[in-house]
């Protein structure tokens, strides 16, 4: 048997069996089109869960080791630059003043747009503007200590101050009882520094950790601590999120790679007659397994095609509900969807080979 | 006639069966397993949350003005008010009391005293429960400050507040005032009693040196028994932590609940919000205030929509590529049947009847397969919910089986099944028997 009428047999079995090559060819661009979709989202997930966990705000702690000195003046700069471009970062100077019904309050001076990416759970009823230089935020408790809000009087040491609040802070933790000034006001009251810094790096334990030496190679006189609950719980949920997500790709893949061997193998051995005709006019076994094999594997990379396409728009309409940024499609994932696809078609095309080998034309012919 | 032919059709043709079987059978396994795990995932991932601590906080709300920098206590304030130790109890009788999985009672005290060579102790302390059995008659909740911080590091063994007498008490020491103070598990520190009001001197024993990354480990930790009995304040608790399971909170749960109908008040209340669970305990303990933690309650909640809506997206996509897979099975499986659905037609039979035989022989195996793809997609899901989110204690057959996605589950499989076989089975019927006979199609 020649090439050419190889090529000519396997247009004419393609295209005249068309229902079943087309079930085939669903069968396998299902197949692609599921494992494109779960790898496409695999590879994405952990920088998307770690992307989920930034709401909880700073995850390593840079303090001044002597408080009253504070940290060096370009400090945040140092520290921007040291826990790299996609960390958060803000810092906070504390002063214990008094206010005007003589009760002691913390108040913090802060950099108000950091803070208000870094700590997204604040709420807040009204940021006050950045460019408002006598804005001050009140803590939901400290405010019930305050005799009059919007006309707000302070007293450090002898040094008194008037700031206006602009709205109350609802946190749940040590911040309500707190009153957030602007930074620059804060240091020309109390002439104290900034003493703390809230760093925020995405990632896990190992980023945390890698960050945790950069900033204390940086600055050798602070204190640098992971927020330890964050670090660990973290890295916890992401491992078994990971995990889990690796069970359900393995179990959709092999659902879907026994559906479609058992849909293709049926196609095989439904054409016992045609094998048996064919191998009675002369063709050898393996012409004809090479055959078989040869279709399984043409409708295989139309199926990759076709799936890498529906996948890659799965995995995208998933992403942007879920976690509303798009995943783009990877190219990296073809070569596993293609091997994947093709060991099926293979696998379907070979695994009747026994029940063939065994068939005597003739018999099957008068039909036995 | 009709029941034989069915009955020797699934006896002959076991192979055909066997592979469309064996399709229907992983479609559902995956898709139950899937939706097993989709469906208690929020639990799973809930409790591993609250590894990030507690949720909700309850103080008295005639409390003082915290002094607080980076946990420290710059200008501490002696008296001020209290909540009652022995009103926690009621935290066991709200609405939602089977939400709350953990409660820790805290007493800042302050220690005068000195070690067993004789240095100066002068430090913070902390009264806490660390194994507490927290009743109100029904079955106790073991809970306490241990379980509500899963990141403290113990070298040693937890206090026992059993073993608090009315002159020793069993305590554990913060890692850098250990350093400081030149002490370990197994030293006693000697604490004098503040002269003027109830205190009481007493014997701490060391058991354990904790490490907690904050400012803890310039702290004693102490039963609160004891601790109250150092500061002369019975009953007296300052502060409680409440680790509670919550519903994530959406623009309803915001809703200030006074400023709401009675009716919707009440739909409020019997949902699990953060913020109706802070309103029962609220009106539970007389005389205090709670609030959720906004950093734990609401970073949790995005966390879990998240993850939770993945599983539920790619139950979803894997329902719908099992739905595929299984009817192109279903589809080859009939049409690999032409042959004989011509002879019977040619033998007399009625449309209506070979379809039937079809649909009903489709139906039997998508029942039989179903319900065993149940069963093995339950034990797939309990086995992976095992090895992933390490459970403690046994597998219960409870949460092993969920009954709602049997009918569930072997429905999609018949809905499946037949809709596969269908566009098959019309072919072979509209088909003229006598073409497919002579085997032209």
């Amino acid at each position: 048997m020649s090439r050419l009428s190889m090529g000519a047999l396997l247009r004419r079995s393609l295209i005249h069996r068309r229902a079943r090559s087309f079930s085939a060819l669903i069968a396998l661009t299902v197949s692609a089109a599921v494992v494109t979709a779960l790898l496409t989202l695999y590879a994405d997930l952990d920088s998307k869960l770690h992307h989920e966990f930034r709401t909880f705000g700073a995850n390593i702690v840079v303090t001044a080791s002597d408080s009253s000195k504070g940290l060096p003046s370009d400090a945040i700069g140092t520290v921007r630059t040291a826990a790299g471009a996609d960390a958060n970062a803000a810092e906070f100077g504390y002063a214990v003043a008094t206010t005007d019904r003589g009760t002691p309050v913390v108040v913090a001076g802060t950099d108000f747009s950091a803070v208000r990416t870094l700590n997204s759970w604040w709420k807040v009823d009204a940021w006050p503007s950045t460019a408002d230089p006598s804005a001050a935020l009140l803590g939901q408790r400290a405010a019930q200590f305050v005799a009059d809000e919007h006309n707000l009087q302070l007293t450090f040491g002898d040094r008194p101050i008037t700031l206006h609040g602009t709205g109350r802070l609802h946190t749940g933790g040590d911040e309500d009882s707190r009153i957030y000034v602007p930074m620059q006001v804060f240091t020309t009251w109390t002439w104290a520094k900034p003493s703390v810094i809230e760093v925020q790096v995405p990632g896990g334990e190992a980023r945390v950790e890698s960050a945790i030496s950069r900033l204390r190679q940086a600055m050798p006189e602070a204190k640098v601590q992971p927020v330890r609950q964050l670090v660990e719980g973290e890295s916890r949920i992401v491992d078994k999120t990971h995990a889990l997500m690796y069970g359900a790709v393995l179990l959709i893949a092999l659902t879907v790679a026994v559906s479609v061997l058992a849909t293709l193998s049926a196609s095989v051995l439904e054409r016992r007659r045609d094998f048996a005709l064919m191998k009675a006019l002369g063709g050898s076994h393996s012409t004809l397994m090479a055959m078989f094999l040869l279709e399984a594997l043409i409708l295989a990379v139309g199926g990759v095609v076709a799936g890498f396409v529906i996948g890659s728009a799965a995995a995208w309409t998933i992403s942007q509900l879920d976690f509303h940024t798009a995943t783009l499609p990877r190219l990296g994932v073809m070569p596993l969807v293609l091997l994947l696809n093709l060991l099926i078609a293979a696998f379907a095309a070979l695994l009747p080979v026994r029940v063939l080998r065994r068939l005597e034309p003739a018999a099957l012919l008068k039909g036995e | 006639m009709f029941f034989r032919l069915l009955m020797e059709s699934f006896r002959r043709q076991r192979r055909r069966k066997a592979l469309a079987g064996l399709a229907i059978l992983l479609g559902t396994t995956a898709v139950t397993a899937m939706l097993a795990l989709a469906t208690t995932i929020g639990d799973r991932i809930q409790q591993e949350l609250t590894s990030y601590g507690a949720n909700i906080v309850v103080y008295p709300a005639a409390d003082q003005l915290e002094v607080k920098v980076g946990g420290v206590d710059i200008k501490p304030v002696p008296g001020g008010a209290y909540l009652h130790e022995s009103d926690l109890a009621k935290l066991r009788g709200i609405f939602w009391a089977n939400n709350i999985t953990g409660v820790s009672p805290e007493l800042p005290i302050h220690i005068l005293g000195k070690t067993a060579i004789g240095a100066d102790v002068d430090a913070s302390a902390t009264g806490l429960w660390f194994d507490h059995a927290l009743s109100s008659g029904g079955a106790p909740l073991k809970t306490g400050a241990v379980g509500l911080h899963p990141w403290w590091k113990l070298a040693g063994a937890w206090p026992q507040e059993q073993h608090t007498t009315a002159q020793n008490a069993e305590a554990v020491i913060g890692a850098t005032l250990a350093e400081r103070l030149k002490v370990k598990a197994g030293d006693e520190i000697q604490v004098a009693g503040q002269p003027g009001n109830a205190s009481q001197a007493l014997t701490l024993h060391l058991t354990g040196v904790v490490s907690t990354g904050d400012a803890i480990e310039n702290q004693i930790l102490l039963p609160l028994n004891a601790a109250q009995t150092i500061a002369g304040t019975p009953n007296a608790v300052r502060r409680v932590e409440v680790s509670a399971r919550t519903k994530p909170e959406d623009a309803f749960g915001r809703k200030d609940p006074d400023t709401l109908s009675a009716k919707q008040r009440e739909i409020w209340y019997c949902r699990p919000y953060a913020n109706s669970i802070a309103y029962q305990i609220r009106e539970a303990l007389p005389g205090s205030r709670a609030e959720q933690i906004r950093r734990v309650e609401q970073s949790e909640g995005t966390v879990l929509k998240r993850i939770s809506g993945l599983m539920w997206l790619i139950s979803a996509a894997a329902l719908l590529a099992a739905a595929f897979a299984v009817s192109a099975a279903m589809a080859t499986a009939i049409l690999e049947r032409q042959t004989e659905i011509g002879l019977m037609r040619s033998l007399g039979a009625s449309k209506t009847t070979v379809a039937m035989l079809f649909y009903a022989e489709a139906g039997l195996l998508a029942i039989f397969a179903g319900g065993l793809g149940y069963l093995a997609g339950s034990g797939l899901a309990a086995w992976l919910g095992a090895r992933i989110f390490a459970t403690d204690g046994g597998v219960r057959l409870g949460s092993l089986l969920i009954p709602v996605l049997f009918p569930v589950v072997v429905t999609l499989a018949l809905v499946v099944a037949i809709a596969g076989s269908t566009p098959a089975i019309r072919r072979a019927l509209t088909t003229d028997p006598s073409a497919i006979l002579r085997g032209s199609v």
